[in-house]
């Protein structure tokens, strides 16, 4: 028989590496030729998007088009460290090194266009737009490309860093903070469970996150997405089949993942409550949109055929073999 | 270890005479370089038949069709001839692997290998498929059937060159229902192929079932057929053969694993086998 079931999954999950540990990101600021900006950190780009979003919060924090942000992120040489792309961090943590490098630099901007424009102090410049000018007389303005000019090629740069707050748990109570901030999440699917097969079809999903900002929407979509697929094959399809310490299914023939034609249109709600210690209010995005999922995959399971499962993957073989033990178990009541 | 691009049977079978039992012909390739990854063969020369148009294509015989070794899975998925009352079989050839897979696949290829989870073999063992092989020794045929049941080799120096078939008459519907653990690029676990006919009098007239993935090898299941054959058509009846179905698994199957497992899902296969088999008639008929 084909049953159909629904079910949710809710989580909170914390950005960065946690429990007191020293979680420092740290940020290079430098003015480039023609006007442009440099940005470099150490924070590696794997395909998360940590390169697009970095260069935005850069952009917005210097109030500048991103096309003239120059971003480096690939050679050590040229950046301090950001610390490792894990734990969700990279938004929340080199965001915020970047956006204190950047307003470092708009500072230093403003120093420097003091003495050029023979100005008495710094109160009332304004940095937009790739120029520094006096805001209530504007005909008082260098652009970053004179500033360049007039400077000795490359030397005007600001760092920036930031060191994330938490607590660490008390050993004894497991008590503490010991993280911040958190990204809430909500799965929602409706699935078929073919009784027969122990095949199991997600007819719908629905999946909400609270990222704080959304400082690129369809980055956050794609993240959900991908976490969406990737749970999908850890709770319905990825298994090692380890007996005695060895992995039998060490190839992609028997070690299935999801293809494109197992996943689905995801309906994807972004929830925005900025957080206040994050650049622009952008928390974490990366491993919270994969933990809701399983529960909600499990629960519509239980609501399909009145079957709880508790060990992963659901496989349809082991499925089969719970709903067996279910029905012997019922027959055994009556 | 050398390669040849092959422009003609005559070519191949020179080829094959030649190396005297350590060439291997290639078409696809998708299970043969794999094999030869992992040294499972060795052989000294690769024979590729890829490009011989002799051997790709399928033909309209009349009452017969005949469809060329090294056929790819996509030739079949686009033949306008499987379409009507062949469906089973051009399900079967689209629901193989991927893109990629199928439109390097071969028929043949799904032959040759031996694989019990082929998925192009159950829907040829409904038709009572002839394998055509050729070798400088001459033409000679022998039955899909006995080549799997009766353990008969291809020689060393023989290629397949067609498959051959008559074609479905009448009501018959040729149908498929393969369960996959996945939905693309899945090994079958296990496959049904049926060619049914129900009279006018609601009578199983015809029934040939072929499975896959139910014993070494890909086979007809002849104690459903004769459970079926004659029998007036409902689901209460369909019910029973897939008992005899299960009890001839547990005959054949007994103490492996994978058998309870197998026993439950092999009525969904059938079931879809049977009733996605009469609603494609509905279509070829309407």
């Amino acid at each position: 028989m084909k049953k159909i079931g629904r079910g949710i999954g809710l989580s909170f999950y914390g950005t960065g590496y946690g429990n007191g540990f020293p979680d420092v990101s740290k940020a290079r600021v430098r003015l480039l030729e023609g006007g442009k900006v440099g940005i470099y950190v150490g924070g590696t780009e794997v395909g998360q998007g940590a390169k697009t979003v970095l260069t935005q919060i850069g952009a917005e924090t210097l109030k500048m088009p991103v096309e003239d942000i120059v971003f480096v992120h690939e050679d050590t040489v040229h950046m301090p460290d950001a610390g490792t792309a894990a734990a969700s961090r990279q938004t929340y943590n080199t965001g915020n090194a970047i956006r204190v490098a950047c307003e470092n630099f708009r500072n230093k901007l403003k120093e420097l266009a003091r003495e050029h424009l023979a100005l008495n102090s710094i109160y009332g410049l304004k940095v937009e737009n790739g120029k520094i000018y006096l805001d209530f007389f504007p005909q008082k303005s260098l652009s970053f490309e004179e500033l360049f000019e007039k400077s000795s090629k490359g030397d005007i740069e600001a760092e920036g860093e930031f060191v994330a707050q938490t607590v660490m748990m008390e050993e004894e109570t497991g008590q503490g903070a010991p993280y911040w901030p958190y990204t809430f999440n909500a799965c929602g699917v409706e699935l078929e469970v073919d009784t027969l097969t122990g095949l199991v079809e997600i007819r719908k999903a629905v999946f909400a996150q609270d990222v704080g900002r959304a400082i690129n929407p369809h980055l956050v979509e794609g993240q959900m997405d991908g976490g969406f697929a990737m749970a999908l094959g850890y709770v319905l399809f990825e298994d090692l089949n380890l007996k005695e310490g060895k992995i039998n299914n060490n190839k992609f023939s028997k070690y299935l993942i999801p293809t494109a034609m197992d996943t689905l249109e995801i309906e994807k709600i972004i929830v925005e409550d900025p957080e206040s210690t994050a650049p622009y209010g952008a928390k974490g995005i990366g491993e919270p949109t994969m933990i809701p999922v399983g529960p909600a995959i499990l629960n519509a399971i239980y609501d399909a055929i009145g079957v709880r499962i508790t060990e992963l993957p659901v496989t349809p073989e082991r499925l089969v073999k719970a709903i067996q033990e279910h029905e012997k178990e019922k027959g055994e009541v009556k | 270890m050398e390669a040849y691009k092959a422009k003609s049977i005559d070519e191949v079978i020179r080829l094959l005479s030649q190396f005297e039992g350590k060439g291997k012909v290639i078409a696809g390739g998708t299970d043969l370089i794999i094999d030869i990854r992992n040294k499972k063969v060795k052989p000294e020369a690769l024979i590729d038949i890829s490009s011989i148009d002799e051997l790709k294509t399928i033909e309209d015989l009349g009452s017969f069709i005949r469809i060329g070794a090294a056929a790819t899975f996509t030739d079949l998925v686009e033949s306008s001839l499987l379409d009507e009352n062949l469906y089973g079989l051009k399900k079967a050839a689209r629901e193989v692997g991927s893109p990629q897979i199928r439109n390097r696949g071969t028929i043949g290829g799904n032959i040759a290998n031996g694989s019990p989870a082929a998925d192009s073999v159950p829907p040829l063992l409904c038709l009572d498929s002839t394998l055509i092989l050729r070798s400088i020794k001459g033409e000679r045929e022998i039955s899909l059937r006995d080549y799997y049941e009766k353990g008969f080799k291809i020689g060393e120096d023989e290629i397949i060159s067609a498959i051959q078939f008559k074609k479905p008459e009448g009501r018959q519907i040729l149908s498929f229902a393969k369960l996959g653990l996945r939905k693309a690029l899945a090994i079958s676990r296990l496959s049904i192929a049926t060619l049914l006919e129900i009279g006018g009098d609601n009578r199983i007239k015809t029934i040939r079932i072929a499975s896959g993935s139910l014993g070494r090898h890909p086979l007809r299941e002849y104690k459903v057929e004769e459970f079926l054959i004659g029998k007036d058509f409902n689901e209460e009846v369909i019910n029973e053969a897939v008992l005899v179905l299960k009890e001839a698994m547990e005959e054949r199957l007994k103490g492996r694993a994978t058998l309870p497992y197998k026993q439950r899902a092999v009525e969904r296969v059938f079931k879809d086998a049977i009733y996605g088999g009469l609603e494609r008639l509905k279509v070829v008929e309407a």
